[in-house]
């Protein structure tokens, strides 16, 4: 019984120790590449466990196909009518291709395939915005805007004429540039135009605010005037009709015309002389005069006046 | 493997009445035998020990804002939704059969990004004081950090270029992203390897964040040379807006990255230090626009509330409008106030007082008619005296004059009824 434990035992360690050696497996996140004393045999792309022949044999080199940034440095290239600028590019890149990547790169090293990446990078942007005039970066009209375009060329000049994967089995999925800046010279012109531009702006906002301030006031009083001339009017129509009205009251005093225009007159003395007013009388006037002579009356006989 | 064990002890069973037998021979050899007794058995604990936690390594607890893959043999274990793996407690096979990949998906990481602003010293950044920086003084393309603005159309035009003129602007950010697809996350973003000790969403984070600055810096490059730099100043969420939807495409569609821009904020924007004092000069001459437009806004309701009050526009509008009926108009004439309410107010009052004045004396003449007609002189009279009685009355000062007769008279003056 014990032995036979113990055989189990033994069994089963020789078996994970074979499994140790001679199978490996390849991650979601993995290829692999497999080589026969040293010679590229097998590349494995789809994950799962694998069996191989153990060390000095075959061996097993495993590419991590994820991706990846990388950014070149910055620098300074010239757009097609020589505008110089300075971008930064990157780009985020994976491993395509075990084989070659293996082949082209030491042992497949990420350093070194970066390293020869970079020399690519750089050659693909120089010409690539050399293709393009700066006004397609810059512009104030949207639609001449080519900057995703020139990012998208710039991918594809890598994978296609470069042919970065048949060279190092490497696949760029994005080309961007995160910087574009302009040199130290061209910055103080830079300036220099922007201090102008404002200053013209400042000027234009001043004017802008008197002119319209000027108009606003002047429509105001321009509805004002309106406004209370057709008040006026309105008001003349009203008086107007008042006038009519009371002139119908005027056809009742044609019964004595000239008993009415007394009565009238003494209306207006009355009304003229109602406030404030001095009165200088002729000592001869009435009521006065009554105060220098007494009129001669004589009595009439009562019925004389029947 | 209770069985097993069962089976072991059998063993030893079997073995103590051989022990018995040799307790006479060797006494040290019975010690070495129990010795080695105790420490099999001791063995076999450990073994059957290691057993069970060999397979209680299985066991793993999933967070509340994780989600988990399970690689088997390399591969994604399971099918449609059952390859992710939710919060709670899961078991699976321990290594190297199985292993489980974490992924914080519903972790949001907030990253600032100062790579457009200008080069500033410690101290600067800490007291936050603004330099003062002459206009000839350059940007240093690799210290300072800046994004070109297209210019206005208006000026190109002036300028008579091809519209290709810039401006230059600071600007600070900060990008909030979450990862929401964990499989196309872990099967396309490069993550380093998590060594023991080191919390692996500080390590997620840190390998994708190199990844999202560059992506990020690059939407903004894209999307700043669409606007002018007042765009840029003034805009709330336009260009936020339109760098987050550059950035999700590049994550999204060209990289299928499984992360998420959950949000994009512009934290500061400015012109650069070398135009300060036009900038600033153009802010004072807004602000001036600004007032004085507010106060000739002013006047005007002022004015128009004195000339007809808060119907004024209204009325100003019926006056030049044809189509409106006259009632209508009657009737904002009659919510009219101020100084046209005034003048109409006077009117009326006159035209009632004329009608009034009128029909008054009509009556007066109708009432005194018959006894002026017997009476003439009397009638006459009385009303004579009445008036001169009434304006004496009335009079604040009366002076009466006697003049002598002949030339060189004198005047003599008299004052009547005076206080």
């Amino acid at each position: 019984m014990k032995n036979i434990t113990i055989t189990i035992f033994i069994i089963l360690i020789v078996v994970i120790l074979c499994l140790y050696f001679a199978s490996f497996q390849v991650r979601e996140t993995e290829s692999a590449l497999v080589t026969t004393f040293g010679k590229p045999k097998r590349v494995i792309t789809e994950p799962g466990w694998y069996f191989k022949w153990p060390a000095p044999i075959q061996q097993v080199y495993k590419f991590d196909s994820r991706m990846r940034v990388y950014e070149a440095n910055l620098g300074e290239t010239t757009t097609k009518e020589a505008v110089p600028i300075i971008v930064n590019t990157y780009v985020v890149w994976r491993i395509a291709e075990p084989l070659q990547f293996f082949n082209a790169n030491e042992r497949g090293s990420v350093s070194e395939a970066e390293r020869k990446l970079l020399s690519h990078i750089s050659d693909t942007q120089n010409r690539i915005i050399g293709q393009h005039n700066f006004g397609e970066f810059v512009n104030s009209d949207s639609t001449k805007i080519k900057f995703e375009d020139i990012e998208r060329e710039m991918r594809d000049d890598l994978n296609i004429n470069q042919n970065i994967k048949g060279r190092y089995g490497v696949e760029v999925k994005t080309v961007g540039i995160k910087q574009l800046k302009i040199s130290e010279d061209v910055s103080k012109d830079v300036f220099a135009r922007m201090i102008a531009d404002r200053d013209r702006k400042t000027e234009a906002t001043k004017s802008e605010g008197e002119a319209e301030a000027i108009s606003i006031k002047s429509d105001a009083n321009s509805i004002k005037i309106e406004i209370l001339a057709a008040a006026t009017a309105r008001a003349k129509a009203i008086q107007a009709e008042g006038d009519a009205q009371a002139a119908k009251s005027y056809k009742l005093l044609e019964a004595d015309p000239p008993f009415a225009i007394f009565l009238q007159n003494i209306e207006a003395i009355k009304a003229t002389l109602e406030k404030n007013s001095v009165i200088v009388l002729s000592a001869d006037a009435y009521p006065f005069s009554l105060l220098r002579e007494i009129p001669v009356l004589v009595p009439r006989d009562p019925n004389e006046s029947k | 493997m209770t069985k097993q064990n069962r089976e072991d002890n059998k063993d030893l069973q079997l073995q103590s009445p051989e022990k018995g037998a040799d307790d006479k021979l060797d006494l040290g050899f019975q010690y070495l035998s129990n010795a080695l007794r105790l420490s099999f058995i001791a063995l076999k604990l450990i073994m059957i020990a290691l057993v069970i936690l060999f397979l209680a390594s299985g066991f793993r607890t999933v967070g509340p804002d994780e989600e988990a893959l399970v690689l088997r043999l390399g591969k994604i274990r399971g099918v449609g939704e059952e390859r992710i793996l939710g919060p709670g407690a899961h078991w699976v096979f321990p290594y190297p059969i199985d292993e489980i990949v974490k992924i914080p998906v519903e972790k949001k990481v907030n990253l600032a990004i100062n790579s457009f602003w200008y080069y500033q010293t410690g101290q600067e950044i800490v007291s936050g004081t603004k330099r003062q920086v002459p206009p000839t003084q350059p940007l240093n393309p690799v210290r300072d950090g800046y994004c070109i603005t297209r210019s206005e159309k208006q000026s190109a035009e002036i300028a008579g270029v091809d519209g290709s003129d810039y401006n230059i602007v600071h600007s600070k950010w900060q990008l909030t992203y979450q990862i929401v697809d964990s499989e196309s996350f872990f099967r396309n973003v490069y993550v380093g390897d998590i060594k023991p000790g080191q919390d692996y969403f500080d390590v997620i984070t840190r390998s994708i964040n190199p990844l999202l600055k560059a992506v990020f810096d690059d939407a903004v490059v894209t999307a700043m040379v669409h606007y002018s730099i007042d765009e840029a100043l003034s805009s709330q969420d336009r260009i936020p807006n339109h760098v987050k939807k550059l950035m999700q495409q590049k994550l999204a569609e060209q990289m299928n990255s499984g992360i998420e821009v959950v949000s994009v904020q512009l934290t500061d924007i400015t012109w650069p230090r070398q135009v300060d004092l036009a900038f600033q000069a153009f802010i004072t001459a807004s602000n001036d626009k600004e007032e004085r437009i507010s106060k000739a806004r002013t006047y005007t309701e002022n004015t128009l509330n004195a000339a007809a009050g808060p119907v004024a526009r209204e009325l100003f509008a019926a006056l030049h409008d044809e189509t409106v009926r006259e009632q209508e108009k009657d009737l904002l004439w009659s919510r009219a106030a101020g100084a046209a309410q005034a003048t109409i107010a006077r009117a009326r009052a006159y035209a009632t007082k004329v009608v009034e004045d009128a029909e008054a004396d009509a009556e007066y003449l109708n009432k005194i008619l018959p006894e002026y007609r017997q009476r003439p002189e009397l009638v006459i009279q009385k009303i004579h005296r009445d008036a001169v009685v009434h304006v004496l009355e009335k009079a604040d000062k009366k002076i009466m004059i006697q003049r002598t007769e002949g030339e060189g008279g004198r005047e003599v003056w008299i004052r009547v009824g005076e206080d």
